[in-house]
């Protein structure tokens, strides 16, 4: 198994750790990973991959416009808004 | 700088499908609506909200894979890419990733008067991600999600191409074909169709280099202008001894420049898996075969045409077929008329344009109009009026102020066409001008002309010309 680089893992996730927490969730992590890793134990050489257990084809809709929200819902659940924006701490890159 | 370096560049330009609703949502896909106005909760990324595909943006695919000569593949999957941005909602855009729809195609472009292949290695269907407004407020950013959903198309390329020439013809080939297929409406302006450039340099027939890929151009001028600036910005680096980063760069239109975005403390994983609220797209032959009909003529079969069978020189020829509009344009007038196609065609390129970029048309506006110009070139090419009043009526024509027999009628253009009259005329032009004629006669070409205009100012203008030029040297040459 490799290692757990937690800083990075928090980082992808967006999750702010506490320092002293770090060591904590990376052996919790590390458990989780050795009890999924009992997965390998099985052949899948001779399996193909399987993308969806169902085996049936993506549901598809017609080309047509319906609208189903409006500008007040969508927002309505926005912590903040600045007209019909949703305004959000600045984020450039 | 030396001179042995070169530049090897891959392209994915992404296109916004032009249907009337989203990807995954009935929301409008719509430009320039209120802020928000085009938005529901499965675009706004509420939890518990299902995508539905939107059948047309599968079509348009397989449509996009007949024209650019694609493998059309009866199995896709889509897969969520993950990462965090504000106008990002869900969390993940929906993409393909190792299965995508379109494999393995092609396109010639036109190089300096050569064909180059380029291949193309995938396309697939994603969704645009929402716009984020960062210069309202200098604490805030504004989002509107408007754009999310928008379906895409993205065309990767191989890494065939190398110069900033070549890009460029690409990219407009690309929008061409798209545009002619009907599956994007090809406004850059308005972000409908951009690219993504991945450059890296190399000294010539060497190995390849580390690429940097500069982000999001609109506009032919700035791909020139990025791809220029980054040429030159990876040779200084590399000639000053440094080392090429793999980087993101952004292009800033302003001062030209290309510059890294700010780097990342560690590097991104998207971590693609398939979305377990889309099942696999399996095709089935017969919904692949029904598309083909749709596909059209495409513009390099239309230019062919033009060339061989129309007899339209290759230049004019590739103004019409820029835009499949001038094209249908043009062939509707062909069909309705037996003037000859390239007479036509030079009066579409040169007058009719003119018009109508002086008026702000759109070309299409004129499909109506067909049998007035027509009738009109017919006058022109038929010699009943001349050239000169050809161009003077056209706007009159164009403008719906009447047929163009009627016109002509009115301003008294038609052209003096009787040679009984004109030799009359002719004659008297020629009292006293013995010496002109014998200059004329020691081979002085120049004296023709005098003695067309003298002649034609005699006609008011309202000679025939191709006649006059003909009877005068019947005459000089007795």
């Amino acid at each position: 198994m490799s290692e757990i680089d937690i800083k990075r893992i928090s980082y992808l996730a967006k999750l702010k750790l506490p320092l002293e927490k770090e060591e904590f969730y990376a052996n919790s992590l590390k458990d989780i990973i050795k009890w999924v890793d009992n997965l390998k134990k099985i052949d899948t050489s001779k399996t193909e991959p399987l993308h969806n257990v169902t085996e049936k084809t993506v549901s598809i809709r017609n080309d047509e416009i319906n609208k189903s929200n409006s500008v007040n819902d969508v927002l309505s659940n926005a912590p903040d808004r600045a007209q019909n924006f949703f305004k959000v701490p600045k984020v450039v890159e | 700088m030396s001179n042995n370096w070169e530049m090897v560049i891959g392209l994915e330009v992404h296109a916004q499908l032009n249907t009337s609703s989203k990807l995954f949502s009935s929301s409008p896909n719509q430009f320039g609506s209120e802020p928000n106005e085009n938005v529901n909760f499965i675009d706004s990324g509420m939890p518990g909200m299902l995508p539905v595909m939107n059948f047309a943006c599968i079509e348009m695919a397989i449509k996009t894979g007949y024209a650019l000569n694609f493998n059309i593949n009866k199995y896709s999957v889509f897969e969520r890419k993950n990462y965090f941005y504000p106008d990002l909602p869900q969390g993940y855009q929906i993409s393909q990733f190792e299965f995508p729809i379109l494999t393995e195609g092609f396109i010639n472009i036109d190089n300096d008067g050569n064909q180059k292949k380029i291949r193309i290695e995938r396309a697939h269907l994603e969704q645009d991600a929402g716009k984020s407004i960062h210069d309202i407020d200098p604490k805030f950013s504004f989002i509107d999600l408007n754009r999310v959903g928008t379906p895409l198309l993205e065309i990767v390329s191989y890494p065939d191409l190398s110069s900033a020439e070549e890009v460029v013809s690409y990219m407009s080939s690309l929008r061409q074909v798209l545009m002619y297929i009907d599956v994007c409406d090809g406004n850059m302006q308005e972000g409908s169709l951009r690219a993504d450039v991945n450059l890296s340099v190399r000294k010539k027939g060497g190995e390849l280099g580390t690429r940097c890929e500069i982000k999001n151009l609109n506009s032919f001028k700035f791909i020139r202008q990025a791809i220029e600036y980054e040429f030159k910005r990876q040779i200084d680096v590399i000639e000053s001894g440094g080392k090429i980063e793999q980087n993101t760069m952004l292009f800033d239109t302003s001062t030209g420049e290309t510059r890294a975005m700010r780097s990342k403390e560690f590097s991104h994983d998207y971590r693609y898996f398939p979305d377990p609220d889309l099942l696999p797209v399996n095709l089935t032959q017969d919904q692949i075969d029904k598309v083909k009909t749709s596909v059209g003529e495409l513009p390099q079969a239309k230019l062919d045409k033009f060339i061989k069978d129309y007899k339209v020189d290759k230049d004019i020829a590739k103004i019409i077929t820029v835009e499949k509009q001038n094209a249908i344009l043009f062939e509707k007038m062909i069909s309705e008329t037996d003037v000859k196609p390239k007479f036509i065609a030079a009066w579409l390129v040169g007058d009719i344009f003119a018009f109508i970029k002086e008026n702000n048309l759109e070309v299409s506006s004129l499909n109506e109009k067909t049998k007035e110009i027509t009738d009109l070139l017919k006058l022109v090419s038929d010699d009943v009026i001349s050239n000169k009043a050809g161009k003077e009526i056209l706007p009159k024509v164009l403008n719906g102020q009447g047929k163009p027999s009627d016109i002509v009628k009115e301003l008294g253009l038609e052209q003096v066409s009787d040679s009984g009259e004109l030799e009359k005329i002719i004659d008297e032009a020629l009292i006293g001008e013995e010496e002109n004629i014998s200059k004329f006669q020691s081979g002085s070409d120049r004296v023709l002309g005098y003695f067309v205009g003298k002649c034609l100012k005699a006609t008011k203008g309202k000679g025939n010309p191709k006649l006059i030029n003909k009877i005068l040297l019947d005459r000089l040459k007795k």
